[in-house]
């Protein structure tokens, strides 16, 4: 078979499972976006789960799920609570991250064992952490509970999850444990291409180590902090597993994100029109950063 | 003598540092391995010394829990979404690696945009598609839907190691008369199985951990262990010390995974971007 026939066939595959797995569900949900599409009124005789059960109901709409949606308060707090979490969650493990790994980069024996332990968090199924989290923050015999409450006097027989503040800091908590080891791996490879003698050179300048740092280090950082940043971004606006299992969007809707929020409209309360809708308003953000993200990698090669 | 005294204090400050970050990382899986071998009376204490015990192993396997049959789930769901996503993967890294191609950058940067959308946004479709065709809590139905997850980061870390292996060996082969398949098969294929492999066990590793979708489609048959985690709830209370015993079973395998393939870790999960 001549190459070029082949090269197609080749792609072909890949190429249609991801138009009809990705791209299919995407056109379908958008459609679905401009619908009412409800279960019906018998909705209590017989469960959703049947599969010839046909309760359906689905009426086409222009723009009133869009319409609802802008109106609707409790959106507009999962959308602050998304906000919020992001841009903690970010700046603790960018933050965390990089200094952690400028003080794994030089090696040796000590350093390099530290570092096979940064795999460990991310292998990790975010539902455990959640779920796990969940238990370490109970009042009584929580784990964290204890020893925050012994580290902070004030935190002492605090129930976490049940304090609106306090749970967004544990769901945070719970983020940031689970991404700083990845991202310190990431920063630790960005920082084995500064070069070297450029350092060595400011240090025989006579410039202190900050300065070192901060003139030459951190601008020969900048595309790999960016990197980092906008993944991060990206996982943080998706957002969904601990939520679900570390406060299930509680207490009250304290914690609810957009995912959370979207899920919950469309798995417990069937509305998957509304749901649908909802979801374009997250693609939104998503593709800007999925832009910006492309740039950043493609565009300087 | 100052000088050398900082750097000792300096050296020493920055081992503490080094020592917590450890910690912190250490001590929730440490706290979760050792629950799984408490009695229940000892879960709601914080005592560090226990009587250890193995009878949660053997509860999360009897009904009403039946954790085995969310082994298998797990297992099956993303032992066959690698089978399925790491060949299709290979075959199309290889042509964008190896080839020129018509709209080579549309369709490349297409396939890996596809790994920004949120999980949440396409699964609505797909419940309804599913219920339509009576696949609802079917290993089959999660297969379909982690396949939309795993093959772009299939594609891409495999691209990343083919573009790795040396043209010329291919070059020489074709020229003494090797049909292209030969080439793949003989040449390309033992070159880059070692990052093919990782590649499987990195996508193993994110199946394995796929939970949204899976709490969604399943229900009761096809529940994998992720989602398994919900089941210990009792008219008492949640039984922690069972969550545990499940979580070592869900975390272990793939921490020993993650180690096989650790110098490749990063590159996998960045698409690329930094290497």
């Amino acid at each position: 078979m001549r190459d070029r026939h082949l090269k197609y066939l080749f792609v072909l595959p890949a190429l249609v499972l991801v138009l009809v797995t990705s791209f299919w569900p995407l056109l379908q949900s958008f459609w679905l976006s401009f619908r009412e599409w409800k279960l019906s009124r018998a909705r209590e005789s017989r469960p959703l789960w049947e599969p010839e059960y046909d309760g359906w109901e689905t009426w086409p709409y222009l723009l009133e799920n869009y319409q609802r949606a802008l109106e609707d308060d409790l959106l507009w707090n999962s959308v602050q609570v998304t906000s919020t979490f992001m841009i903690a969650s970010v700046i603790v493990s960018v933050g965390l991250a990089l200094g952690l790994a400028l003080l794994l980069a030089p090696g040796g024996k000590f350093r390099l064992t530290v570092r096979t332990l940064l795999i460990l968090p991310f292998a990790m199924s975010p539902a455990l952490i959640g779920i796990s989290w969940r238990f370490m923050f109970q009042p009584d015999f929580g784990l964290f509970q204890a020893l925050f409450g012994a580290l902070v006097p004030g935190l002492a027989g605090v129930d976490w999850l049940g304090d609106p503040t306090l749970a967004l800091i544990a769901i945070v908590g719970s983020d940031v444990w689970h991404w700083t080891p990845y991202l310190t791996l990431v920063f630790i490879g960005g920082l084995a291409n500064v070069p070297q003698d450029a350092q060595e050179a400011a240090m025989i300048d006579g410039a202190s180590s900050w300065r070192v740092f901060v003139d030459v280090t951190l601008p020969a950082l900048i595309p790999v902090l960016a990197v980092g940043i906008i993944l991060k971004s990206i996982f943080s606006l998706k957002m969904f597993d601990q939520v679900y299992m570390l406060t299930n969007g509680g207490p009250g809707n304290a914690t609810q994100t957009l995912a959370h929020y979207i899920y919950f409209h469309g798995f417990k309360y069937y509305d998957m029109g509304y749901a649908s809708a909802v979801s374009y308003l997250l693609v939104i953000p998503m593709l800007g950063l999925t832009w910006l993200y492309m740039k950043l990698v493609f565009l300087k090669r | 003598m100052g000088n050398s005294i900082r750097k000792q204090v300096a050296d020493l400050f920055q081992f503490a540092l080094i020592l917590c970050a450890a910690v912190v990382i250490l001590v929730p899986i440490y706290w979760i391995a050792s629950g799984a071998f408490k009695q229940q009376v000892d879960v709601f204490q914080l005592k560090l010394l226990f009587t250890p015990t193995l009878a949660n192993f053997n509860e999360i396997f009897r009904s009403p829990y039946n954790l085995h049959e969310k082994l298998l789930n797990s297992t099956l769901v993303a032992g066959t979404t690698v089978l399925v996503a790491i060949p299709m993967a290979t075959m199309a890294a290889y042509s964008f690696s190896r080839f020129r191609l018509r709209f080579e950058r549309t369709m490349f940067l297409m396939i890996l945009s596809t790994q920004f959308v949120p999980a949440v946004v396409i699964v609505l479709p797909y419940f309804l598609l599913f219920r339509d065709l009576g696949l609802l809590d079917t290993r089959l139905a999660l297969v379909l839907v982690n396949l939309s997850l795993i093959l772009p980061f299939a594609i891409w870390m495999i691209k990343g190691f083919i573009d790795g292996i040396p043209l010329d060996t291919e070059e020489a082969a074709l020229v003494d008369g090797s049909s292209r398949l030969q080439v793949i098969w003989n040449i390309v294929l033992p070159m880059a199985l070692p990052g093919i492999l990782t590649a499987a066990i990195f996508c193993f590793i994110l199946a394995w951990n796929e939970f949204l979708f899976a709490v969604i489609i399943t229900n009761s048959k096809a529940v994998t262990m992720p989602v398994g985690l919900s089941l210990f709830h009792a008219e008492e209370g949640v039984l922690w010390h069972l969550i545990s015993a499940a979580g070592i079973l869900i975390m272990l395998p793939m921490f020993g995974l993650a180690m096989i393939i650790q110098k490749h870790f990063v590159q996998g999960m960045t698409l690329g971007a930094v290497r």
